[in-house]
């Protein structure tokens, strides 16, 4: 039963994406040239293409409108609208769709000759004012109440987020009949706001990751960290920074914690001290880290695929200003713990012995296959650019062959996937795109345009450091999705920004900011989940104090270097 | 009917519970079974398809903070075993007590409300009547004047 409805799940996304691909170049059919036809296209206030506009070739008075010819605008806000033989002289061109207001435009006089002569013309560039409806609120409202409910943890993310996506289609479908201004969105215009890119990469990527999860190569790690010390703390501490950061890069910063904070903890009783001395700096490098590659956060995989900024793109741009941060985060992390750090006491013998046992490769075989096709991902990433390689296809490509190459219990790997986690994006991806669809992002993104006016630098300080503040204390996958077209539009309207500098400015912010506060990221409270089943309570208070400086040190140093690189 | 069973979760809060159980060992001569319960609720909230890998991974931690009390039980003398068990502490516990029955069973006590603990005061006793209930051991609470003071 299990088995049959994780085929069907599977089956239902595969099925979903073809008939998105295939939409799509139907829409893009070229336009037959018997004809004659008005070529355009629409954008909204932020300069931005609006899709599905309803452009109609109307004559009559505005009381009472007759259409002559329509067609919908295309993603890129294009329209080709087919003209009729006999073109009547007060012929109109009538814009409307949802969320905007209705425009009516007249076609200049030397147009209609055109036209009237059976000629195509060029009509120019529309820009719709948005509209604010019922909607609009309601989809602001229900996309705060999902945030709410995912910082309180009242509600499972997933549920929340899946929760928030129905209560909008629920609305749209059984209220606008009745109330047509409570009208959102329909299903098949929520569905396209999935980024299906983001949903394959984080599935062939999770895996690739409950391969090599299963290895031993972290007790390995650990362990081998231990030995390079030679026990002395003030070096242990940085190389297990490190070994958690790197991985953090190229795994998810949760996984990664998940593995690391038991492994963590070992060691420390191992050697008498208080794990948290080596947690806290970890969870640190995990979430600064993470932030060097595009795979690294979900929140990177986020802005990588709407901004479309390739792999090498993050590694040129950002990889060494994480570095920066995170040389200050290492001697920020030696200054906080100096005291624990040069104590000496007595490691357990007893513990260090079975620390080595455990310190072995447990399934070396796989690691050694997922070693050679972690590698031959790697440069896909990193040369398949040149020929559009899609992350997502590298990921299914790279979890394919890897599968067929280990041959492992195929419904214990795709158990390994974890579909809450996607399903979370999914309703996400709706949820957010409600609040655009109804002017929401597009209102804030005029409101911060007008604060910030055309300087680059005060844009780069205020993207950084409102994302970093605000992804203290909310959640920031739906935080960074929501802001990306924000940062869509000042990248169009700020001089110097074209960099895609502001994107790099939301993944250091969105990432970084989650050190500030224990419910800033997902990896801290993992960390804090484990560390208080060995006893080790890490409280709001202690984390804020030890955290706080630890982001402004980290945010600051990264965004120095986006001032130096840009 | 007999051992001691000591259930402990690691770091400072279970030093005098470990204090105490060492204690009661040397003066009856019982076994200690000191007792860790790999509790996964935390992760309710994300990651659920990890709770296989990650669940050995807290056995393992688990099976270290019990190595470390027993390191501290044989240093003094005492005879103690590890156990572990996976589910929710307070139901596990008494679970324990009713396949095992042993003679004492020791319980933290908070110094004051609203201290790093399980159970507070009121709720302790309860856990308690139902420890006698299902195993007739008796139970004790221990405490941080437990602990040895360490020589200068």
């Amino acid at each position: 039963m299990a088995k049959t409805r994780l085929a069907g799940t599977i089956l239902f996304i595969l099925a979903l994406a073809i008939f998105l691909f295939s939409m799509e170049n139907v829409s893009a059919a070229d336009v037959n040239n018997g004809f004659s036809y008005i070529f355009g296209k629409i954008q909204d206030a932020q300069l931005q293409p609006v899709e599905g506009v309803e452009v109609s070739l109307v004559s009559g008075v505005d009381s009472n409108l007759e259409t002559l010819s329509s067609a919908l605008t295309q993603a890129n806000g294009s329209y080709a609208i087919e003209v009729p033989p006999l073109v009547p002289k007060q012929a109109r061109l009538n814009f409307s769709r949802h969320h905007f207001q209705q425009k009516i435009d007249s076609i200049p006089p030397d147009d209609l000759t055109q036209l009237q002569l059976g000629n195509s013309v060029s009509f120019p560039l529309v820009t719709l004012e948005r509209e604010i409806t019922p909607a609009f609120w309601i989809a602001a409202l229900i996309f705060v109440i999902v945030l709410v409910l995912i910082a309180t943890g009242f509600l499972h993310n997933t549920l929340a987020a899946f929760t928030g996506a129905s209560a909008l289609l629920a609305i749209s479908y059984l209220g606008s009949p009745f109330f047509p201004d409570l009208y959102i969105f329909d299903f098949p215009q929520a569905i396209t706001y999935i980024d299906w890119n983001v949903i394959y990469l984080i599935m062939g990527m999770m895996m690739v990751i409950a391969v090599v999860e299963n290895t031993g190569i972290f007790h390995w790690l650990s362990y081998h960290a231990y030995r390079i010390s030679g026990g002395k703390m003030i070096i242990l501490l940085p190389v297990l920074m490190l070994i958690t950061g790197i991985s953090s890069a190229f795994l998810d910063n949760v996984t990664t914690m998940l593995l690391m904070t038991p492994i963590t903890v070992q060691i420390a009783l191992a050697l008498n001290i208080s794990p948290l001395i080596f947690l806290i700096p970890e969870v640190f490098a995990s979430n600064v880290i993470g932030v060097s590659t595009l795979i690294g956060t979900p929140t990177n995989i986020l802005i990588g695929s709407f901004g479309n900024i390739t792999f090498n793109d993050f590694l040129t741009n950002l990889t060494p200003g994480v570095f920066l941060a995170f040389l200050g985060l290492v001697i920020y992390s030696w200054f906080t713990y100096r005291k624990e750090l040069t104590e000496k006491k007595p490691g357990s013998p007893l513990l260090l012995e079975k620390l080595e046992e455990r310190g072995k490769i447990t399934n070396p075989e796989n690691l050694k296959k997922a070693g050679w096709i972690g590698a031959g991902m790697m440069l896909l990433f990193i040369f398949g650019e040149k020929v559009n390689l899609l992350p997502s296809v590298t990921a299914l490509i790279g979890a394919s062959a890897l599968l067929i190459w280990i041959r492992p219990d195929i419904d214990e790997m795709i158990g390994a996937v974890d579909w809450t986690t996607l399903v979370f994006f999914m309703s996400l991806f709706i949820v957010v795109g409600a609040i655009q669809e109804v002017g929401l992002i597009s209102a804030i993104a005029t409101m911060i345009g007008e604060l910030i006016g055309q300087n680059l630098v005060l844009a780069m300080i205020v993207v950084t450091w409102f994302s970093a503040i605000l992804s203290m204390v909310i959640a920031n996958i739906p935080f960074t999705a929501a802001m990306l077209p924000v940062i869509a539009y000042l990248t169009l309207i700020i001089p110097g920004a074209e960099s895609k500098v502001l994107f790099y400015c939301l993944s250091i912010g969105a990432a970084m900011g989650g050190n500030g506060s224990l419910i800033g990221a997902s990896a801290n409270m993992i960390t804090a989940g484990i560390a208080e089943r060995a006893g080790y309570k890490i409280t709001y208070k202690y984390f804020l104090k030890k955290g706080f400086p630890a982001l402004v040190i980290t945010v600051s140093l990264a965004l120095l270097w986006l001032f130096i690189r840009f | 009917m007999s051992g001691i069973l000591c259930a402990i979760r690691g770091g400072p809060s279970s030093h005098p519970t470990i204090a105490t159980s060492i204690k009661l060992a040397q003066e009856t001569g019982e076994i200690i079974y000191f007792l860790y319960v790999v509790n996964l609720d935390f992760l309710t909230h994300s990651s659920s398809s990890k709770t296989n890998h990650i669940s050995q991974e807290i056995h393992d931690m688990g099976e270290f903070i019990l190595l470390s009390a027993q390191e501290q039980a044989s240093e003094a003398g005492t005879q103690a075993e590890g156990v572990i068990r996976e589910g929710r502490v307070v139901e596990e516990i008494i679970a324990y007590c009713e396949d095992q029955s042993p003679l004492y069973v020791i319980l933290g006590q908070p110094e004051e409300e609203g201290e790093d603990n399980l159970l507070s005061l009121e709720r302790l006793q309860t856990f308690a009547d139902r420890i006698k209930k299902a195993c007739q051991a008796q139970v004790i609470f221990s405490s941080e004047k437990d602990i040895p003071q360490e020589e200068d």
